[in-house]
Parts: C-alpha cells; structure tokens; sequence
C-alpha cells in the first residue's frame, strides 16, 4: 500500500469531504467565541497535520480581508446593541447612526465564522479530497450532476493554464517587463475571462468524449465495493462525533450566546469540556500513522 | 498619496466628523428623564413604569425600552415584536401588536430610529388592531405633546373655543398656562399653522363641521382614531365603542369627551367636547394628568372615567 499524507487523505474522498463538511456545520452551529476560537485552532492543527497548511495560508490571504470586511460593514449596517462607543451623525441613506460595542463583537464573530467557513470548506477540502475520485463516486448517484460538477472542478484550472500562457506569450514581446503591472494583469484575466464560456464548452466536450456523460451499464464497470480501512472509519467516526457533539450542544444549550441587545456569553465548565471535545475529536483521527507518511 | 496629503485628508475627514454631529461614546445626556410606559389593551392593563429614566444624546426608544425590559425585536432590530414575554400575532383571532407613541404621538419610523430628548415621554400599547392600525394621537400622555412638543421641537399651543368666555375655556387655557405652557386662545378656525397643536373646546353640536379634524371624528374609529362616536342627529349622545368597534356603552346628557387625533402632516388636535355645556364643563375638569394618565381617549359621564375604548373588565 502506498503512503500518504494523513489519514484525511487516506480516507476515500466523500469520507474526508464529509469531515470537511462537518467542521463548516461545526462553525456555523455556535457564535461562541471560545467555541470558534477551538475550531480555528482545529481546522489549523488539522491543515498542518494533513500537510496542508500552506494552503490553508494562501486560502487565508483571501479569506481574512473578507472576514475584516465583514467585521466592518456589520456596525454600519446593525441597529442593535446598548452601549454606543461611536456617534456618526446622519450619513445619507443609513440615516443616524451609532456603533455599538454589541455590533463590533458581533461583526468580528460573523468575520471569524466566515473566515473558518472559507478554510475548512474550501481550503481544507480542496487540498485534501480527490476531486476525481469524489466525482465518480457521486456519478453513481446523478451522472448529470456528477459532470456538471466536473466541468466547475476542471474549468478553474484550465483557465488558470490559459492565464499562465498567455503571460508567458506577453514576456515573449521585445517590450515586456519581466514581471506584468496591474494594467497588464489586467488585461491578462479580461482575456481568460471572456474566453471562459468557450473553454467551458471545450472542456465539456473533452468530458463527454472521455464517457463521463454516459451511465455505466448495470453490473458492468462496477468496482466491487472496497472494505473501509481503519483511516476511513476513524475519519468518519470524528465525523459523525463532530456533528453529534454539535447537536448535543446546542439541545443541551451549552455554549449560548446572545449577541443583542447586550452582549452575553455562557462560559463555564460545559463550554470549556465542549471547546476542548471538539478539538480532541476533530484531530483524533491523525493519531492514528499507520500507512501514513513519515 | 502622500504622507502630507494623508494627513490634510485626515483632517478634513476629522473635522467632518466633528462639524457632522460625530462623537466618541453615548454623549452627554438632557437635564430632564424620560417616562418610559408599557401596557396593555389601549392602556387598560399597566406592564411597566419608569420615570426620571436619563438618557444620552444616542439613546433611541428601542435601547432605553431593551434596557428596561425584556425586548424581542424583529426586522433587524427595528420593530419590537415582544415585551415581557407578551408578542404580537393573533390572540383569539383577532391582529394584536405593540405601538409606540412619544409624547402621545404615534411613531412613524422605527423604534430604533427615534431619538430621545428630556422630559420626553415614551409609551407602548399592546393592543388589537383589527378595526384600525392607525391610532394617530392619545391623550395619555400629557401635558405632552404641549410641553415638549414632537421630535425635539416645542410647538405653538391654541385652545379654540366655540365660546372663548365660557368657563370650559377659562379652564383648559389655565390648565395649559399653570403648567408653563404658552396658549394662545381665538374661536374656532382661528389657527392657520399646521404646526399648531390645537385644542377644541364646546359642545360636539357647535364644533361638528367646523374642522377638517373634527369631520373626521365623525367619521369614525377608521378615519381619527378615537373609539367613540356622536350621534349622527344632535350629538347629545355618545357611544363609546369596544376595540372591535361595536357599540359598548351609549352615555346620555351630561357627557363629555377629552380625545385627540391627527391628519397626515399635521399637528395633533385635541377635542375637549361633550354632548352639551355641562358635558364640556366635565371634560375640562378631566383636563387633567391624572384623569388622563395611560388613557387613548377618555369619556366623562356622571363626573366617573370611562375608557375609550370600552374594554370589557377594564376600568
């Protein structure tokens, strides 16, 4: 059996998607504070012990000026909260406002949220499932679907390879600089973008002539289903733990949070042992190095 | 950009901020509190009272009402959709909702919206609105509007009398002028200004006809707001009516009214009337803080309150 990188990418792909998924419901169940700062802490510690932290940084440096985004628009937009620390007068159309200490805390809560949405369904996921593998199992489900899905996969690279070409035909011009300005950037992406729809239709083409617009004939084709290996189950497992923990927590009204009208958290024991499971839960699975690289 | 022309940028957007209102923290508070009322039923049933309550140049009825009760809000904080636990929806299946009238005139913005300025005074009714939605004008808060007037603004006070020598009027305009408010007195028809808040003051028969506002009392609950009615005739009866607008109770010879209304961008007019001079003289002795506390409208018959609307048990 051949290594790999950690057990998420030894585990077949719709089991590591599925954990991938199930830190984004992870994030998306709680505001807590401490509760996202655990998962952060997770989603990181996972993205290093999956080897992946690197893009899990380039994912960051899209995602955190879309978080700081969020932080700030939400107090412009939000009425709510009791103790005013900012008197804005009357700006047009938003009428009087106020910046409230609630809004601002609110506002970096829902920017962490996204910016841990961001890493953990996209970063996470992307660099860690094989999007083919991923797609053959879900054509069994919907063939329609599952090619759909592959043109989206397969169409973001080809046109980064058409990026990438054109540039180097710009530098082959006597004129050009070694590295493209804005404008020159520019110019580059309005070209990919506008042959997009074109690439589309060539990389849709190249699918269906490779037959992944056909169904498989009933028994034929069929792989004979393969038995979970100790990766699969102890990704699942955390998994399913991950979403039952969720559940438990928000039935049990553990880790409340109340954002308006004054802010109010919930922190004693039961928040802390729920920061700590879902931590020990999300990375149990990479204790586990057998068939794993060293 | 320069670091010079960051910083000139920096201070024109400073000094914008400063000449616009801008300021760091809630702001320094008005001298005078706010009354801050909750009931129920067009004031029938009390929730909650609060006085003197201080407040900043930033607080809005929304957060002086979240920091004295329990509020649930909707549409994004603007609308209160419960207070201590009572909400609005449907109750025996009839449409009930909380409204909101400063200085005892109905709000037309958001609770998040309105600002608040001293000696203002803050009430919300749970009520059904299924009859009308739109209760204009309420007498339960005065002296206000007279007092303090409408969004930070005192407005003039004229009482208009059907006879300005009769005791009725004597008694309104010594009301208004003991608690320090200016009140010019002229007859009927006598104030040009929108911006004046008028009092009427005569018997229904002689003010009937004489003003748009008053037209539209007879008009009914849909169109002023105030759940009573004059017989169509002479006006020596009053019906008050019950919040579905069924007649509730038929008061005879001798009754007076205190109620108050509003046309669309205007100023509140209020009515001191009665079936007849002796119902007028009642009303103007009801002219009074305490008769008309926590009151929509109020009828007088015998010298004893009756609520308008007439709710069933209420006082």
């Amino acid at each position: 059996m051949t290594p790999r990188a950690s057990a998420l990418h030894a585990a077949r792909a719709p089991i590591a998607a599925a954990y991938a998924c199930a830190l984004v419901v992870a994030v998306l169940s709680f505001e807590h504070p401490l509760v996202l700062a655990a998962l952060g802490a997770a989603i990181v510690a996972t993205g290093a012990l999956a080897r992946c932290a690197r893009s899990l940084a380039r994912a960051a440096l899209f995602g955190v000026p879309f978080a700081v985004a969020i932080a700030l628009v939400n107090p412009l937009v939000a009425r709510e909260g009791l103790n005013v620390v900012l008197r804005l007068g009357e700006i047009g159309p938003l009428g009087h406002l106020d910046v409230t200490r609630e809004s601002l805390v609110f506002g970096a809560i829902l920017g962490l949220r996204a910016l841990l949405v961001v890493l953990a369904g996209g970063a996470l996921l992307s660099a860690t499932v094989d999007p083919d593998e991923l797609l053959a199992r879900f054509r069994r489900v919907s063939v329609r679907s599952a090619l759909t899905a592959a043109l989206a996969v397969r169409l973001v690279p080809v046109l980064g390879r058409d990026a990438r070409r054109l540039a180097d035909a710009r530098r082959c011009r006597p004129d050009a600089a070694a590295r493209p300005n804005t404008a020159e950037r520019l110019q580059i992406v309005r070209a990919v973008a506008t042959g997009a729809m074109d690439r589309a239709l060539d990389v849709a083409a190249t699918l269906e002539v490779r037959g992944y617009a056909t169904p498989a004939a009933p028994g034929r084709g069929r792989r004979p289903p393969e038995p979970w290996s100790r990766h699969d189950l102890a990704v699942a497992v955390s998994a399913l733990a991950l979403l039952a923990l969720c559940a438990g927590a928000r039935l049990a009204g553990v880790a409340g949070f109340d954002a308006y009208p004054r802010t109010e958290l919930a922190l004693g024991t039961a928040e802390w042992v729920l920061a700590g499971a879902l931590v020990l839960v999300a990375l149990a699975p990479f204790a586990e190095r057998r068939g794993i690289e060293p | 950009m320069s670091a010079r022309s960051a910083a000139r940028l920096l201070a024109v957007l400073c000094a914008a901020a400063a000449l616009g209102g801008c300021g760091v923290g809630p702001g320094e508070g008005p001298q005078a509190g706010v009354k801050l009322t909750v009931t129920r039923d067009f004031g029938s049933r009390p929730l909650l009272e609060r006085d003197r309550l201080q407040v900043a140049d930033a607080d809005t009825v929304m957060r002086v009402l979240q920091r004295n009760a329990e509020v649930r809000t909707r549409f994004g904080g603007d609308f209160v959709q419960s207070i201590e636990g009572v909400a609005g929806g449907r109750r025996d299946g009839r449409p009930v909702d909380w409204f909101l009238y400063v200085n005892g005139i109905l709000a037309e913005r958001g609770a998040s919206a309105v600002r608040l300025r001293g000696g203002d005074r803050v009430w919300w009714d749970h009520h059904d609105w299924g009859l009308t939605p739109d209760v204009p004008a309420v007498v339960g808060s005065f002296p206000e509007p007279f007092l303090h007037g409408s969004a930070g603004r005192r407005l003039p006070v004229r009482v208009e009398c059907e006879d300005p020598r009769a005791a009725a009027c004597d008694a309104v305009a010594g009301k208004l002028i003991s608690l320090g408010i200016p009140a010019g007195r002229s007859e009927i028809g006598g104030s040009a200004a929108d911006d004046t808040l008028r009092v009427l003051v005569g018997p229904w028969s002689r003010l009937r006809g004489r003003d748009a506002e008053a037209d539209s009392l007879d008009r009914g609950p849909r169109s002023s707001g105030v759940y009573a009615r004059f017989d169509a005739a002479s006006a020596t009866r009053l019906t008050v009516l019950d919040p579905r607008g069924r007649a509730a109770r038929t008061l005879g010879a001798g009754t007076g009214l205190i109620a108050a209304t509003r046309a669309v961008e205007r100023q509140p007019v209020w009515f001191v009337t009665g079936t007849d001079a002796a119902g007028v003289d009642s009303a103007a002795r009801a002219f009074d803080e305490s008769a008309l506390n926590d009151r929509f409208a109020l009828a007088i018959s015998r010298d004893l309150p009756v609520g308008v609307p007439l709710q069933e048990g209420a006082r």
